[in-house]
């Protein structure tokens, strides 16, 4: 991610003003680390063998550790770079879930069945 | 559980890697394609210009506030006049646009152009996957899923003491469609990526239905309180000063 997140508020006004098109790159930046780390847990945990639930587990606490990264990049200021904090929290929480699941099964099978 | 299947290792070369391998290339395949049959569509005028209006209506709304009153208050009536104001949309041309879209060959052709660039792989993929490689076990899913899904994952194979998490490879096939897509939006950039479920939910609402556009913004417009911000700049200005000489 490097330096790529800009500031997209300006909160020195009373009137909080958004740069719109910074708003989209640090939004983008976000759903590309999460579908990044998604297909990287599920390869991980296709690789360790988790079964069943606690694969869903793994992909979660994948998921959270993510957020907090995400967080310790922003500065633990939401406010300057996105608008709501549930952006940076929960946005693509589901959308790498697929991508997960379907790594997952392609390391597990690779390495335990076959 | 039951115990482990193994199953032959000439499965896993010949079936998993390759569907998985195929469909990344059709994916990539089509993203080109997309992109090279782009043919522009010649922007009609009318529909242009009620589109700049709206960014106007919308970029008074955002710096409404640091104008002075009487500026706000003239270019708010320039917008919402009643005889002649750019957002009042008599009743009668409300619907046009979006009859013209529909009866529009170019809109209508780039539609159906986007619509078989999106099923015509898809299809022929899935019928090439059900004459191939049907009739046998193709991957074991990691997770135990209940009876009801068996039918759906097991459609080749026919004996009903395996184990659910045993599939066939149409499974395997649904599995790429969907989990793909993320490595897509990583490959070829940040657009056209989510490309076929997404055009799908798309394909519902078509877009520019102006009359109504204009109706919102009209109504915006009207609902806004001018609260002249740069007085308060002042005091904004000697806060800042401070902070910069302690």
């Amino acid at each position: 991610m490097g330096s790529s997140e800009k500031r997209s508020k300006d909160v020195m006004s009373d009137i909080p003003t958004f740069s719109g098109e910074n708003l989209q790159k640090n939004l983008k930046v976000i759903q590309n680390s999460r579908t990044f780390l998604s297909i990287i847990a599920g390869v991980l945990a296709g690789i360790i063998g988790f079964n069943g639930l606690t694969g869903f587990v793994f992909y979660f606490v994948v998921m959270l550790i993510t957020s907090v990264g995400l967080m310790a990049k922003a500065g633990f200021s939401a406010d300057l770079y996105f608008d709501s904090w549930n952006r940076v929290l929960f946005d693509g929480f589901l959308g790498g879930l697929m991508s997960f699941v379907l790594f997952w099964t392609f390391a597990y099978d690779l390495v335990h069945i076959f | 559980m039951a115990e482990d299947l193994v199953l032959d290792t000439a499965i896993r070369d010949w079936v998993l890697i390759p569907l998985s391998v195929v469909m990344v290339l059709i994916g990539i395949l089509r993203y080109f394609v997309s992109k090279l049959m782009l043919s522009s569509p010649s922007p009609d005028a009318k529909i242009l210009k009620e589109g700049q209006v709206i960014i106007r209506a919308r970029n008074l709304k955002a710096g409404a506030n640091f104008i002075p009153l009487r500026s706000f208050r003239s270019r708010r009536l320039y917008f919402s006049n009643e005889e002649n104001g750019l957002l009042h949309v008599p009743k009668g041309q409300g619907t046009n646009p979006q009859a013209q879209m529909f009866s529009d060959p170019n809109m209508a052709m780039d539609m159906m152009k986007k619509n078989l660039s999106m099923i015509i792989p898809q299809t022929l993929t899935f019928a090439w996957v059900n004459f191939f490689f049907s009739g046998f076990v193709a991957a074991k899913i990691p997770f135990p899923l209940t009876q009801r899904f068996r039918s759906m994952l097991q459609n080749g194979i026919d004996l009903s003491t395996v184990d659910v998490s045993y599939v066939s490879s149409r499974s395997w096939y649904f599995l790429n469609l969907f989990g793909l897509r993320g490595l897509f939006s990583l490959i070829l950039g940040d657009e056209n990526a989510i490309d076929d479920t997404q055009r799908m939910m798309q394909m519902g609402g078509l877009g520019f239905d102006a009359s109504k556009n204009l109706g919102a913004e009209k109504d915006g417009l009207d609902m806004i309180q001018h609260d002249w911000a740069l007085p308060r700049f002042e005091q904004r200005a000697e806060s800042v000063l401070r902070k910069l000489v302690k």
